[in-house]
This record gives structure tokens, C-alpha cells and sequence, in this order.
């Protein structure tokens, strides 16, 4: 099981396309794999017959484990290796199958179960597409959640009110990860950069853990959020500004990311007396000067090959980036309203590689406790537009960290975060 | 551009605006002719061309001879050396005869011979049913013309639309084919005083609401609006997005709204099979929008059938309003 996405541990077998015995070429496609993020087709990596297939469609492996085997010719065919058993994930595969194979046997029938009860499997919950949604955004089971409409259809409404039923629980995480804590201070509002989503603060949210509620804006034009490109910065911190407004909180911490970090600057200029503190990462906003050539290649990327070298420059260590997780990226970019909206927004905000819009007056005015956090190797933007920063902000450089301190080192920017939010670490 | 604050509007009925669009083009751009049959002395099929003959002359308002295929050929070839005409059809049913000249000559000419030539072409279609006038006078044929490239189609639904499309028609290089509901030529409404455009490519949303998205073309538009305010009595807020073009269609209008609501039904006059709210049903679960969904979508299309003519018959035929408030009532309380 390839790591096709940064903040991957496990992967969902979504459709086998070669079955035991069959031989495949190298760079055939071998099965496919649901993400998150996307769909993905997983090659073979070398020229062989399949056997062994030790995970079937809609089983959840964790990443590392073995799928199954190919034998090259001539190679004899014997018993399952010792160990190959997948470690399964944690979670219930909520596929469209939703069957586990928990036997390591290749090719076997499934045990006979009495037709109506297998039909009612293999079919999964009916559910709408807004109920799938909004399940996989809250981390709900969909078996566990009774249907009101036509014939048991779970609809968005079941899902919410199965939200409310486990929010008025509130019961203590059995296995607390990360920071543990009463939940009572004001919640987490994270803004995330151009070209990103809100599933990029995985990582950092498993990091910081429990301590605080976390709520993630999308800029417009980004992973769910409209695809209408604002008209400018000024037309995009509105349109944030509302969104941060609908979320009725009396007071927050505010943190944001590149592009995201000079929202959330100017929404902490406007908004000074609901935000507890600020976090900027990377931010955008505080000189001229961006990596107009890396934007550029990014949206213009049409295939993995164009879009990796740029993907690369993210990060300080380019082994970060694996093959399988730029054609995640590549996959995630497959909606063309998204990368027209996000052309436009180029367009208007870093018109001819430079950034046109300047939160340095803004950064001089806010009064809350504010932190820069930045790594050294940052190759979008230069992490010197921090020192431009007054006294009393915090800054902590990273030597080894480059544009996405979140992702590269996400325990290093959780104690910090920790630290602002006034949690012991 | 809609009728601003401070722009001054007088009340006309759907046909007195497109009289009012034309006369303006007359008298301002002596490219402009209106062609068709019996639009002169006679004042149109409908009586929409009036008196603009008198005011205009017989050589700027051409009666035609009783043959769509001539009409339409000589006022493509007008259209590509210089003039702006408009040609006006008795009744839509009549483009079948004129096919050739506008899906393989107008919609086709500037590509074939690489751009250096346009088409600058309005035609105009009575449309739709209602009138008694029978199977071969009643079809809504916007879909047939909205599947060629090249063509621009769009549904004006009031007074002030039917005026500004038709002038910017007019200002468009390419064919532009304007399909006018029959039923709406007496509608009355406010329309601003002289030269103004409304877009040929964006929906608008007639009224606001957040429990169902309804797209809705022509007529139709009219008769989901009558529904909503019947919805809004038992606190039900639909929402009436009216699509007005049909090529191009505005997505981002419609995605938008299906976001917001999560449902969708689509209701138009014309055969419910291989029609515009399959298109658009298609546009919404192709789109991001589809994992905003919460019910099926709904469309609601003419009957499988030639228009009857039996007045009964006839009604049974097209989507009706209780018929639009039954599947958005069912779609907004998750019945469907």
C-alpha cells in the first residue's frame, strides 16, 4: 500500500483491476485506491503474474503493508509468505462494498450468507451525497446512522443530527492522542495557502490532538468552497470575513498559512477583539517578493511530470514528495472550475510574480500575541519578510523547514501553537 | 445591465418591448432590416413588428415570400456581407424548414472559412404552447438549436429581458436565436427607456430561497415563481433561478444555488427526454456541487407526445403549477 498523500497512514482498496493469476506489464494498472483526496490508480512496479491478493475491494491496509505478490516467470508459486497478513486499519472500510476480508486465503468464496442479508451488504447504506459528506467530515460512520427518508435514505439532516447526538456526549477520547484537554477555551479557526485545502492541516491537527475545537476556513476557489474567484485581496478578506463571521465565535485563535496567513492577519486587523491569538505560517503579505515561476508551473501542470519539480520546491526535503503523492496532487487538481478560479486568483493577486497586496502596516497594528513561524528553506517565499515583523511578535525560524512547516514538521508547529493557545505541552 | 436606480421605465407588455428594442436598432444603425412573413402591413403573426413598417419603411421592414428556407439563407447572407438582420419566424415549429441555413450555414460559416467571416444574424421564434394552435404550432424547439456550436440561444421572460437580449443580440457577431413564449407576448412589465443590454449568457435568480433549487426556462420560470410564493405560505423558501440562456448555460449560477439548497429540480415546457434539465441534471453531478446534494434530482418535461390540441389535453401535456409546487414541495421536505 503506497503513501499517496502526505497525511496518509492507511488506504482503501477501491477496485482490483488484474485478479489472481492474471500476468500484467510493468506500469499496468494494478488496483485502485480511494483517498480523501481522490481516486487513485496504483501501477505495477515490475513486469510479473499476480497472487496472493491479500486485500480485497474495500479493505483498508495501512500504508507499507503488501497487497500482494508478484512472481516473476519461471518464479514457483508457493504459500503466502509468512507475515503477509496487511495490517488492517482502524477503521470499518465505509466503501461502497463494505465488506472486510479478514482471511489471508487467496481466491476464496466468502462464507455463504443468507441472499437478502449479503444483498443488503454489498449495497452499503443508501445515503445522499451531502450525507456522505458530511459523515466523512465529521468521522461518522454511515452504517451507525438511522435513515428518515424515502426507503431508509440517510440525508444530511440524519447526519447533523447524528453530530449533535455525539457532540451532546461529549464523552472523553478513550485514547487521548496529542494534547488532551477540556475542549473549554476558545476553538482553533485555520485558514489554509493558495493552491492547498483544508485537508492540509491533517497532519498538524493530529499533532496538537483534542485540547482545543478546530474549525477550518477554505479559501474561495479551493477544495469545497465556491469557484468564484474574488475580484481582489480586498474582495477575498470580505469574503473570508463572512465566512469567519458565520461561524458566531466570541473569541478564537486564528492561524493561517502563506496565503491564508495574510487572510488571517487582515481578518485579525478587522476582527482585533475576537482573536485571542495569531499564528502566521509562511505567510504571504509581507514584501514583494513570491516565487512566481513555482505558481505558475503548479497550475499550469497537466501531467506528474510537470507538476513534481514544483511540488518539490514545497518542502526542504524534496524526498518528501513521492510519486504516488504528486499524482494524488495532480488528481486533486482534475476539476476544472477549480483551476480556473485558481488561475484567475493568480492572476489578481500575484500578477507578474509578485505579491500584490502588503499586510505590513497591518501586522504593525494588531495588538493580540502574535507568532511567525517559518523554515529557513522556504523557496515560495523568503522567509526574511518575517524580520520586517515588530518586537513583539514571536518569531521562530526553522533552518531544516521549508514552505510547509505544518506538513514537514507538524509536532514542532503543534507545541507552538499549544504554547499561544495557552496549553501545557 | 438590469434597470438601474435613477434610469426612467415606462410599463409595456412583452411584445411592445421588442418592438420598442427594434425600433431603437432601426433608427440607430441603418445595418438593421426585420425580415419575415407578413411582418409589414400586416404587423406580424403575432403583432409584433405593429406599425414599424410605417415608421421605417418598406425597405428596412421586408415581408417575405412563404418559404423559411429563402427567408432564412438571404438573411444569413445579409448578415455576412454587412446588414443586421432579424428575422422573425410565424412560429418556431417553422426553423425545421430553415435547418440548413442555421445549423450548416450560420452556426458554421466563420469557423469554415477560419474566422474572416461572421454571422451576425437574430432570429426570432414564437414558441411554445398554450394557444390551441395544434401540434405543428406549439413545440419548443430551444434545445434542437441549443445543441449546435456556434449558435447562441436564449428564453427572454419579461418585458425588460426580451428588450435588452434583443439589442445585444444585435451587438453579438455571431447568430443569435431568441425563442419568445407565445403566452408572454401580452405579459406587462416595467421596462427602461431606451438603449440598455442584458447579458446572453448569464441566469439570474428571480427569487431568493434555501430548501430547493428551481431551474426553470420560458414560461416556466413564471409558473415555478407562482409556485414558490404558494411554498413560502407554508414556510417552504424555494428558490427560482430563471436560465434564460440556453447556450451558453450559466453553471455557475445553478452550482451555486445547488450548494446552497442541495436540491434540484429543472422545469421546461419542452419533451422532458434528452432536453435541457438532462443537461443541466448532468452539469450539477458532474460538477463539485454533487456532494452537496441531499435528494435526487428532479426534472419536470413536456409529455412524450405532439402537443394535443384539446385545451385539456394541452395542459396535461406541460408542467403546470401544481405540478412544479407537488415535486418541490416532495424534493424540500425529503420526501423524494
Amino acid at each position: 500500500m503506497p503513501k499517496v498523500d502526505m497525511d496518509m497512514a492507511e488506504g482503501t482498496i477501491a477496485k482490483w483491476h488484474v485478479s489472481e493469476g492474471e500476468k500484467v506489464a510493468r506500469g499496468d494498472p494494478l488496483f485502485d485506491i480511494e483517498t480523501d483526496k481522490a481516486a487513485m490508480e496504483v501501477e505495477a512496479p515490475g513486469e510479473g503474474t499476480l497472487h496472493h491478493v491479500l486485500a480485497g475491494e474495500g479493505d483498508t491496509v495501512a500504508i507499507g503493508s503488501a497487497v500482494a505478490f508478484l512472481y516473476s516467470e519461471g518464479e514457483e508459486v508457493g504459500d503466502p509468505p509468512a507475515g503477509a497478513k496487511p495490517a488492517m486499519g482502524s477503521e470499518e472500510p465505509t466503501g461502497r462494498r463494505g465488506e472486510t476480508r479478514s482471511d489471508t486465503q487467496p481466491v476464496q468464496e466468502e462464507p455463504a450468507a443468507p441472499p437478502d442479508e449479503k444483498r443488503k451488504i454489498e449495497a452499503g447504506p443508501r445515503a445522499t451525497p451531502l450525507a456522505r459528506r458530511l459523515a466523512r467530515e465529521a468521522d461518522l460512520r454511515l452504517s451507525d446512522i438511522p435513515g428518515t427518508g424515502p426507503r431508509g435514505r440517510i440525508q444530511g439532516e440524519d447526519v447533523r443530527e447524528a453530530v449533535r447526538a455525539t457532540d451532546m456526549r461529549a464523552s472523553p477520547d478513550p485514547e487521548p492522542k496529542g494534547r488532551a484537554g477540556a475542549q473549554t477555551g476558545p476553538p482553533l479557526v485555520l485558514i489554509h495557502g493558495f493552491l492547498s485545502d483544508a485537508q492540509s492541516w491533517g497532519p498538524l491537527e493530529k499533532a496538537f490532538g483534542s485540547g482545543r475545537p478546530i474549525h477550518k476556513l477554505e479559501l474561495p476557489g479551493h477544495g469545497r468552497a465556491t469557484r468564484k474567484p474574488p475580484a481582489d485581496f480586498s474582495a477575498l478578506v470580505s469574503h473570508m470575513r463572512r465566512g469567519l463571521d458565520e461561524l458566531n465565535l466570541e473569541a478564537m485563535h486564528l492561524v493561517g498559512h502563506s496565503l491564508g496567513g495574510a487572510v488571517a492577519l487582515a481578518l485579525a486587523d478587522t476582527r482585533p477583539r475576537r482573536v485571542a491569538s495569531l499564528t502566521l505560517i509562511a505567510p504571504a503579505g509581507l514584501g514583494p517578493q513570491i516565487d512566481g515561476a513555482a505558481l505558475d508551473g503548479m497550475l499550469r501542470a497537466t501531467r506528474a511530470e510537470s507538476l513534481a519539480p514544483w511540488l518539490k520546491r514545497l518542502v526542504a526535503d524534496p524526498d518528501r514528495i513521492s510519486w504516488n503523492y504528486v499524482q494524488a496532487v495532480l488528481a486533486g487538481r482534475s476539476d476544472e472550475d477549480l483551476r480556473d478560479a485558481q488561475r484567475r486568483m493568480a492572476e489578481t493577486l500575484f500578477a507578474d510574480g509578485t505579491q500584490c497586496f502588503d499586510l505590513q502596516a497591518a501586522l504593525g497594528r494588531v495588538e493580540m500575541p502574535t507568532r511567525i513561524i517559518w523554515g529557513r528553506r522556504d523557496g515560495i517565499i523568503p522567509w526574511s519578510h518575517a524580520l520586517s515583523a515588530p518586537g513583539r511578535v514571536s518569531l521562530n525560524l526553522f533552518d531544516d523547514l521549508g514552505h510547509m512547516p505544518q506538513i514537514e514538521a507538524p509536532e514542532a508547529v503543534a507545541d507552538l501553537l499549544a504554547a499561544s493557545v495557552g496549553l501545557a505541552p | 445591465m438590469n434597470a438601474a436606480a435613477g434610469v426612467r421605465t415606462r410599463e409595456m407588455s412583452y411584445a411592445e418591448a421588442i418592438r420598442d428594442a427594434m425600433d431603437i436598432a432601426l433608427t440607430e444603425d441603418e445595418r438593421v432590416v426585420l425580415m419575415g412573413e407578413d411582418i409589414g402591413v400586416y404587423g406580424g403573426a403575432f403583432q409584433v413588428t405593429g406599425d414599424l413598417v410605417e415608421r421605417h419603411g418598406p425597405d428596412r421592414v421586408i415581408d417575405t415570400p412563404i418559404s423559411e428556407l429563402g427567408g432564412a439563407g438571404v438573411a444569413v447572407g445579409a448578415a455576412m456581407t454587412g446588414l443586421r438582420p432579424i428575422l422573425e419566424f410565424q412560429f418556431s415549429d417553422f426553423a425545421t424548414l430553415a435547418m440548413e441555413q442555421i445549423v450548416n450555414q450560420a452556426a458554421k460559416v466563420r469557423y469554415m472559412l477560419g474566422g474572416a467571416v461572421s454571422v451576425p444574424v437574430v432570429m426570432r421564434f414564437p414558441a411554445g404552447s398554450g394557444t390551441g394552435a395544434a401540434a405543428q404550432h406549439s413545440q419548443s424547439l430551444e434545445a434542437w438549436l441549443g445543441h449546435v456550436p456556434g449558435l447562441k440561444v436564449v428564453q427572454p421572460t419579461t418585458p425588460e429581458d426580451a428588450k435588452g437580449m434583443l439589442l445585444a443580440a444585435l451587438d453579438d457577431p455571431d447568430p443569435v436565436m431568441i425563442f419568445e413564449h407565445k403566452l408572454l407576448y401580452k405579459l406587462k412589465g416595467q421596462v427602461p427607456e431606451g438603449r440598455y443590454t442584458t447579458p446572453l449568457d448569464k441566469a439570474v435568480v428571480r427569487r431568493a430561497g434555501d430548501a430547493v433549487t428551481v431551474v426553470a426556462s420560458g414560461i416556466m420560470v413564471h409558473k415555478a415563481l407562482e409556485a414558490a410564493g404558494q411554498l413560502a405560505e407554508d414556510g417552504i423558501e424555494a428558490e427560482v433561478i430563471d436560465l434564460r440562456s440556453v447556450r451558453p448555460i450559466d453553471r455557475e449560477t445553478i452550482l451555486e444555488s445547488v450548494r446552497k439548497t442541495g436540491r434540484l429540480l429543472c422545469v421546461y415546457e419542452a419533451v422532458k427526454t434528452l432536453g435541457i434539465g438532462a443537461e443541466i441534471s448532468a452539469m450539477v453531478a458532474e460538477s463539485d456541487a454533487f456532494d452537496f446534494l441531499d435528494a435526487p434530482i428532479v426534472r419536470l418535461g413536456g409529455a412524450e407526445c405532439p402537443i394535443p390540441y384539446n385545451p385539456d389535453l394541452e395542459k396535461a401535456a406541460v408542467p403546470q403549477i401544481a405540478d412544479i409546487l407537488d415535486a418541490a414541495r416532495a424534493l424540500a421536505t425529503g420526501r423524494r
